[in-house]
């Protein structure tokens, strides 16, 4: 069966993270994508990390890129470009200058939105971490906070803007409208989603996150990474009776039954206490073996893998978490697929890479 | 007109926590009939993981934050799945419905004889979306798992913080409101299709690989170079200087990013003469962040992010919890929205993060009250009688106060 999405189009006129990201999605359940790039390519050609001696220099553009198409701006007429906004159902931009008055559905994807007081802002992930709260929390005790690296919360933009532009793709399947429709996401706002919950509890409860030290957070203890024997786990500890079980699986009954250590919070409290006792403990384990008897025994409690070892985690091999994109030159590269799976109209598992403007002349009238 | 859009569609929203909720919550605000399946006794434990006597007759059900921010537009009805009047409801239910939720840990909806099979029987159409941390398929898809598990499977604490600290969390619990996202967006994707096509299906979403997006930059590193990313902390390649900054006040910081030497020059310029030693800013690091730490130690980060944006300089003030609410660009676009809701009074909600237009959506009901709509759904839309209604009442099957788990959670 075809792709839920297949006889969509949609166009990328910016070719930020976010954007790709967005048309990503509609590409992954089969849309048609076509990127209008222009003649030195998008943004996202450059990004790191790069790939040698591949005709796609760079794999983060491979991974955001794979089953689009692309078209150089450049080398189309402005008749024919029109012609293509007027066909697409959705085109999606990073608010740049170039007019969008003919598309019949259009999102913009902003570090700060079109309007307020911060729409001009230079963005970048780190402030979206910065303003959103998250980032105070992070970190040792005496600071600096340390910033989340990587393209984090573009992709959180991206996946939000998806979510409004599929909305009001649904919507007109629904209500069939030909009445133009411009969206807009703000990467910032995108971010508070990790956060409003804190800002809610704090305006109920005066209760202010702050940054206790590495790895150690609300609402309990334990909770954060943790070395084994012979590699790292994760764990947390939330529950009575998962509190019981974990004393039980270290062998730790003798705090079991303390009273202070029923709650979550009381084990926040008593950190110091516990810690040096569960790091001795857990150096008697090996993870592999700790993951298994903990989720036996209905504790949270995972390993935590590294980029090396999460391509041959059985669990995401089985899934297919991984598949191959072509990124020429007879190369291909490993990347993540999508998380979430039409079982009736399954999405696109790799794929390849198109080189700038190899589309072009399919739209050349 | 965006809080209208979805006006039609109904999803059963059987999933709890942070992560399932969010994802219907996303479909509510934009004019979705959700309808929120707890029970007295398997109720949201995002209510309370440690529920006590003293917590239920102190109302303490309806006074989470975090149960309500993530359940409003929805409506509500209690059943108890594990009578057979209860889930026979909830099948009444579904056959209403477009689409189900869940993100139980695997295993739990075959334990109460429910699942995609048995959903299709009484509804050809529906879709099923199962969100557990693992995926449905495969060797763990009964494993458990928080959101903070989440984040520790992927992987992801790899890519941050320091060489010489334990691979470092994002100290919330990440992979819910991710998973939260991606369950949003698979729905929208197979409600559509059942739009055009008539058709349901089984959906599954794997909340952990709902993270190696995030993770991207450090899989597609090793995938290019078979090498792990080196953790930097703020250091990061390409950018001089690059850092937190402590400005004046307790715990008050600026992050402050140069990318080129345009934008180096209009922060030299600002932090006059604090820079002029520098002549190398990529060599000097430790000399570049003592000189910034020095100019901005005295000054109010906020008007600093403000003097700095206005020269094009990449800097942002860092917020806590309770001064977002008073951030002037979020209230300047109506970000944050008040609805008055029982037990608790007037409470701000964040608005959705898309909009049209200039215009933000507006909120239409606070989180609904435990059960708040068993009459509204059960007898008036589902037809119950009221003699069945005050039965299943007087069972405990239905019902508006909590319950003390009879088994441990």
């Amino acid at each position: 069966m075809s792709q839920a999405l297949a006889d969509i189009l949609v166009l990328d006129v910016s070719g930020t993270v976010s954007t790709t990201y967005c048309a990503k999605l509609f590409a992954d359940y089969g849309a048609t994508v076509v990127n209008l790039e222009p003649e030195e390519g998008f943004p996202t050609r450059e990004l790191a990390p790069l790939i040698e001696n591949a005709a796609c220099t760079s794999a983060m553009h491979a991974y955001l890129n794979a089953n689009k198409q692309s078209v150089r701006r450049d080398l189309l007429s402005d008749e024919e470009f029109s012609r293509l906004i007027s066909q697409a159902d959705l085109v999606l931009n990073d608010g740049g200058a170039e007019a969008l008055t003919d598309a019949s559905l259009s999102m913009s994807i902003t570090w700060y939105g079109e309007d307020g007081p911060y729409a001009d802002f230079v963005g970048a992930d780190a402030q979206c971490f910065a303003l959103n709260g998250m980032l105070r929390t992070i970190g040792h005790a005496e600071g600096p906070p340390l910033i989340p690296t990587g393209y984090q919360a573009q992709i959180v933009g991206g996946t939000t803007a998806f979510i409004g532009a599929m909305g009001q793709v649904l919507a007109r399947e629904l209500t069939p409208s030909s009445v133009p429709l411009h969206l807009q996401t703000s990467i910032f706002e995108a971010m508070l989603c990790f956060t409003e919950v804190g800002v809610i509890t704090a305006y109920n409860t005066g209760l202010e996150g702050h940054r206790l030290g590495i790895n150690r957070f609300p609402p309990t203890y334990p909770l954060g990474v943790f070395p084994c024997r012979d590699g790292w786990i994760g764990l947390t500890v939330l529950t009575p009776s998962q509190w019981h079980a974990f004393c039980e699986l270290l062998d730790m009954s003798e705090f079991s039954a303390v009273d202070l250590f029923q709650s979550s919070v009381g084990r926040l409290e008593a950190v110091d206490l516990i810690e040096p006792v569960i790091c001795e403990k857990l150096l008697n384990f090996s993870a592999e073996d700790l993951f298994y008897r903990a989720q036996n025994a209905a504790v949270p409690l995972a390993r935590v893998p590294t980029m090396e070892e999460l391509f041959q985690v059985d669990q995401f091999v089985q899934r297919n978490a991984f598949a191959a994109v072509d990124v020429g030159n007879g190369k291909s590269l490993q990347m993540p697929t999508i998380p979430f799976r039409l079982f009736s109209t399954p999405p696109k598992l790799g794929g390849a890479v198109a080189p700038l403007g190899a589309d072009t002349q399919d739209y050349k009238s | 007109m965006i809080e209208r859009s979805l006006n039609g569609i109904r999803i059963v929203d059987l999933s709890m926590g942070w992560a399932g909720p969010l994802a219907a919550r996303q479909l509510a605000d934009m004019g979705a009939d959700v309808i929120k399946v707890e029970s007295c006794e398997r109720f949201d434990w995002w209510r309370s993981w440690e529920a006590t006597p003293e917590w239920i007759d102190d109302e303490g059900a309806e006074k989470s934050s975090a149960f309500n921010m993530v359940n409003r537009n929805k409506r509500a009805i209690t059943l108890d799945l594990e009578d057979t009047d209860g889930r026979d409801l909830l099948l009444r239910l579904v056959r209403t419905a477009n689409a189900v939720v869940e993100n139980f840990s695997g295993g739990v909806l075959p334990k109460l004889n429910l699942g995609y099979e048995t959903f299709k029987r009484v509804n050809e159409k529906i879709i099923l979306l199962s969100m557990p941390a693992f995926g449905s398929t495969g060797p763990w898809r009964n494993f458990r798992a928080y959101g903070s598990t989440v984040e520790q499977a992927s992987g992801l604490p790899h890519l941050n913080g320091l060489a010489q600290d334990p691979p470092t969390m994002h100290h919330v619990a990440y992979g819910d409101a991710v998973g939260g996202l991606n369950g949003a967006a698979a729905l929208l994707v197979a409600l559509r299709h059942q739009a055009r096509r008539g058709e349901g299906q089984f959906v599954d979403l794997s909340q952990v690989e709902a993270l190696f997006p995030l993770a991207a930059h450090g899989i597609m590193h090793y995938s290019a170079t078979r090498s792990e990313v080196p953790r930097t902390g703020n250091q990061t390649a390409g950018a001089a200087p690059h850092g937190v900054y402590a400005c004046a006040g307790d715990d008050e910081w600026i992050v402050i990013q140069i990318f080129n030497d345009e934008q180096w020059q209009a922060l030299r310029q600002q932090a006059t003469p604090y820079l002029d030693v520098i002549t190398d800013r990529f060599a000097q690091g430790e000399a570049l962040d003592r000189a910034i730490s020095d100019w901005t130690e005295n000054q109010v980060s906020h008007q600093l992010m403000r003097a700095l944006q206005a020269k094009h300089i990449p800097a942002a003030a860092t917020h806590k919890a309770s001064t977002l609410l008073n951030d002037e660009h979020l209230q300047a676009r109506g970000y944050w929205q008040w609805m008055n809701r029982a037990v608790v009074g007037n409470q701000p909600n964040p608005t959705a993060p898309f909009r049209a237009g200039d215009v933000a959506v507006e909120l239409t009901s606070p989180a609904p009250t435990l059960g708040e709509h068993n009459r509204e759904v059960l007898v008036e839309e589902l037809g119950l009688s009221e003699q069945e209604f005050t039965r299943l009442l007087s069972r405990g099957v239905i019902g508006n106060r909590p319950r003390m788990p009879s088994r441990k959670r």
